[in-house]
């Protein structure tokens, strides 16, 4: 009996070590942590508002659960690295000015599904993302950024922005 | 045990009860008033350990006992059912036997549960008033309910001996324990899918509508993936039960018994995870309706090597299981002639656990490789699923092989097309792995989309009909077949227990994660998108960090575990002292 309950504890002890070994040793590690506050000054620079909307864009934001890179076959969300060209292509189809366009993007991506893609954009100014108005900005200008004119400007575009979010019915 | 009289075995469970449940409402009231009060944004930390480990440890062992004594009686019920109606004396021990285990689970569920309700309103006082105004109703209706189902319970065990010639009345009793066990269950997914994929509030989380709020998104496929893997999770504890009694047992007859209840609850374990993948693809199917984010967060992006993990550990468990059903041809007369077989299903299982463990050496975290403007190299967009699902598939076959084989070892068919009955199994098998394995490979060139959507679902249903169709076959083939002799019980050496014991220690340890993964999946959220969780305990640990407390749980859990079945050796022990006396 006792050599048999000895036997036992083995068994349970030696598994979840050896299990526990494979998610030490074989798996990446490391740690998600809830995103920082980022402050964003009136007048700040065009530089270093693209350094935050980028920070934010493949940070905070989780931009990169949907988006990808570079165009591919069977991506579900529109390529970053040229979006900046093709929303300017699109505003343009549209007839409406870019800024628009983008801004409508980012807090009300329903209105305005892109071609073969679903409605699953979530916006960003609302939970869970709840980017700040300055936050939004700096990942406009980071967007515009990859192939198209630079516009976005703090605390500028604030207003063009918050038209926008209006129209999307919030707040 | 049996002779004490029902009522008073009743109350004194209800006694027990209230004492547990008195005393932590008590101890709740007394250290809110003791310790210092919580901080500004609503926290009380945990000394050392701190809360978040904590509170995690205590809901996981609360939420292993609870899976048991929610999943035994399902079984419990159907084999007294047919132990009635076919009058097998031996189904009816069986069903006894599970209803003593989680009878007597009661009270560690109950203490673990008090132990829970003192500390998360201790710790994290500002979440539970919230949950407390969003769903508070639901918790004194759980707790109510909670009531009814130990004096159901009680009654149910304690009148067993005394119904005998009641059976459609104790029947009848098992089954609205199992009603009260649902409900139970229901109640506790509210909470859980209400967390998740909230509801029925206001962005800044006053409520709305209640029944919104208790009939979110997760509510109804996470009570069903519960109500399976309880069942999964039961049986393969009153595995390891049979096993720990079989490698105990002094006699040979009571070997024999333990051999062949370790392997009805083995059997009742591995067919009911058979279902497990469907309710779990409904579970997610719902999460991505919800969120997209979460759903892609979840399988793609900061778990996704957690699946990984967990096709692991299925694969482990499938080894395990084949493992005890070879063993176990020794047992019956004329197994021998299947040897040679199980070397080649043991090449299948094996090579199937080598394309799980294949994509081990990329560590990149999803974020980086897209930067890098490329899907993860390894894992693609919800890659690892096209390799996962083809092993998993090949592996679940070979298993059932196993089983068929085990099953008709000790037999010979009598009809007069055996041998093209024979044939057609080979052919359906052989062609059935084939196909298989040609969706797999055909579902690295198509989109993630089609694979999810349209190969997978396919290589499952494949799956399923041969599995169904070569189950007929058997039926029909062995129907009035010559037994060569019965199958001899107990005739079986230790290890085959360690392979039993082995597939619930890691049953148990995939339980630990996947609940880590089902909450973490909030991320920074008590309450997903309404509620920050601003704790120190909000981030989410390295999955190596996260792993180590699984072990932690785990190892806990068997402790406790082990307790229980020793206690019930003792009972058992002094009745039957008393017996002789
Ligand atoms: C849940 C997945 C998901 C997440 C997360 C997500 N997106 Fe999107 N996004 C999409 C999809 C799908 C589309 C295309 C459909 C549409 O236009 O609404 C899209 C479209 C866009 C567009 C418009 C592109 C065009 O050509 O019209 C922009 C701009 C954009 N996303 C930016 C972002 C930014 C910035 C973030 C992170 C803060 C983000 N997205 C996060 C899924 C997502």
């Amino acid at each position: 009996m006792k050599s048999g309950v000895l036997k036992l504890s083995i068994i349970v002890i030696g598994l979840s070590l050896f299990f526990t070994y494979i998610g030490v040793y074989f798996l990446p590690q490391s740690e998600s942590h809830p995103p920082k506050v980022i402050k964003i000054e009136e007048g700040i620079t065009q530089d270093e508002l693209l350094k935050l909307g980028e920070e934010i864009v493949f940070g905070k934001g989780e931009c990169m659960v949907c988006h990808v890179m570079k165009t591919e076959p069977g991506m579900r969300s529109p390529a970053i690295s040229t979006i900046g060209g093709d929303m300017e292509k699109e505003a343009k189809q549209r007839g409406i000015t870019p800024e628009e366009h983008l801004f409508e993007s980012l807090v009300n991506p329903s209105a305005y599904v892109g071609k073969g893609f679903d409605d699953m954009m979530p916006p960003l100014h609302e939970s869970p993302t709840s980017l700040t108005e300055g936050e939004l900005v700096a990942v406009a200008a980071f967007l515009q950024s990859k192939g198209g004119k630079v516009t976005a400007a703090y605390p500028e575009s604030g207003p063009a922005l918050k038209a926008q979010i209006q129209k999307a019915g919030g707040k | 045990m049996a002779e004490k009289s029902v009522g008073s075995s009743i109350l004194k469970g209800l006694i027990k009860l209230s004492l547990i449940l008195g005393l932590g409402f008590l101890a709740l009231h007394f250290l809110k008033g003791a310790l210092p009060a919580p901080t500004e944004d609503g926290y009380r930390a945990f000394p050392v350990l701190g809360s978040r480990v904590w509170v995690w440890i205590i809901a996981q062992l609360h939420l292993n006992f609870a899976a048991f004594v929610l999943g035994v009686p399902i079984f419990a019920v159907s084999m007294e059912f047919v132990g009635w109606k076919k009058s097998d004396e031996r189904l009816d021990r069986i069903a006894y036997d599970f209803t003593k285990l989680f009878t007597l689970a009661y009270t560690v569920t109950a203490i673990m549960g008090s132990v829970l309700l003192v500390s998360l309103p201790l710790f994290y006082p500002k979440f539970i008033d919230h949950m407390m105004k969003i769903l508070g109703p639901t918790w004194w209706a759980y707790i109510a309910i909670m009531y009814g189902e130990v004096i159901v319970c009680y009654y149910y065990y304690y009148s067993w001996k005394k119904m005998k010639d009641k059976k459609g009345a104790h029947v009848f009793l098992g089954l609205l324990l199992n009603v009260f066990g649902t409900v139970l269950l229901l109640a506790t997914s509210a909470w859980v899918g209400y967390m998740t994929t909230p509801g029925g509030v206001s962005p800044d989380g006053n409520l709305i509508n209640r029944w919104q709020a208790i009939k979110t998104y997760m509510w109804i496929p996470l009570s069903l993936h519960r109500l399976v893997a309880n069942v999964v999770f039961g049986a393969g504890i009153a595995a390891a039960y049979a096993a720990f009694r079989f490698i105990t047992a002094e006699k040979d007859e009571e070997r024999a018994y333990y051999d062949w209840m370790g392997y009805t609850s083995a059997m009742i374990s591995i067919g009911f995870s058979l279902i497990l993948p469907g309710v779990g693809y409904l579970l997610g199917v719902e999460i991505y309706s919800f969120n997209e984010q979460m759903g892609i967060q979840l399988m793609g992006g900061f778990f996704a090597w957690l699946w990984v993990m967990q096709a692991i550990l299925i694969g482990a468990i499938l080894f395990f299981v084949n493992y005890y059903l070879w063993i176990s041809l020794n047992k019956m007369p004329g197994g021998e002639r299947y040897f040679k077989y199980v070397k080649y299903l043991f090449i299948v299982v094996l090579l199937g656990y080598v394309v799980w463990l294949t994509p081990h050496s990329v560590a990149l975290s999803l974020g980086e490789a897209r930067k890098m403007g490329a899907y993860h190299p390894a894992l693609g967009n919800l890659g690892v699923m096209a390799a996962k699902n083809t092993a998993v598939v090949i592996s679940y076959l070979a298993t059932f092989l196993s089983y068929s084989i085990f099953r008709i070892s000790n037999k010979e068919p009598q009809v007069s097309w055996a041998k093209a009955g024979h044939k057609t199994r080979a052919a359906i098998i052989i062609m059935s792995t084939v196909a298989v394995l040609a969706l797999g490979v055909y579902s690295y060139m198509v989109p993630a989309a089609v694979r999810v959507k349209v190969l997978s679902p396919i290589q499952f249903g494949i799956f399923f009909i041969s599995l169904i169709v070569l189950y007929v076959l058997d039926s029909r083939m062995y129907k009035g077949a010559k037994i060569i002799g019965e199958p001899k019980w107990g005739k079986m050496p230790e290890r085959s227990q360690y392979a039993l014991i082995a597939i619930t220690v890691t049953f148990t340890w995939l339980m630990g994660m996947m609940g880590y993964m089902r909450a973490g999946g909030r991320q920074h959220w008590h309450v997903y998108g309404i509620m920050k969780d601003t704790s120190p305990g909000a981030y989410l640990p390295t999955h190596g960090a996260a792993l180590v407390i699984v072990s932690i749980i785990t190892i806990i859990f068997f402790l406790l575990i082990g307790l229980l079945f020793w206690s019930i050796m003792r009972l058992e022990k002094a009745s039957e002292a008393k017996g002789k006396r």
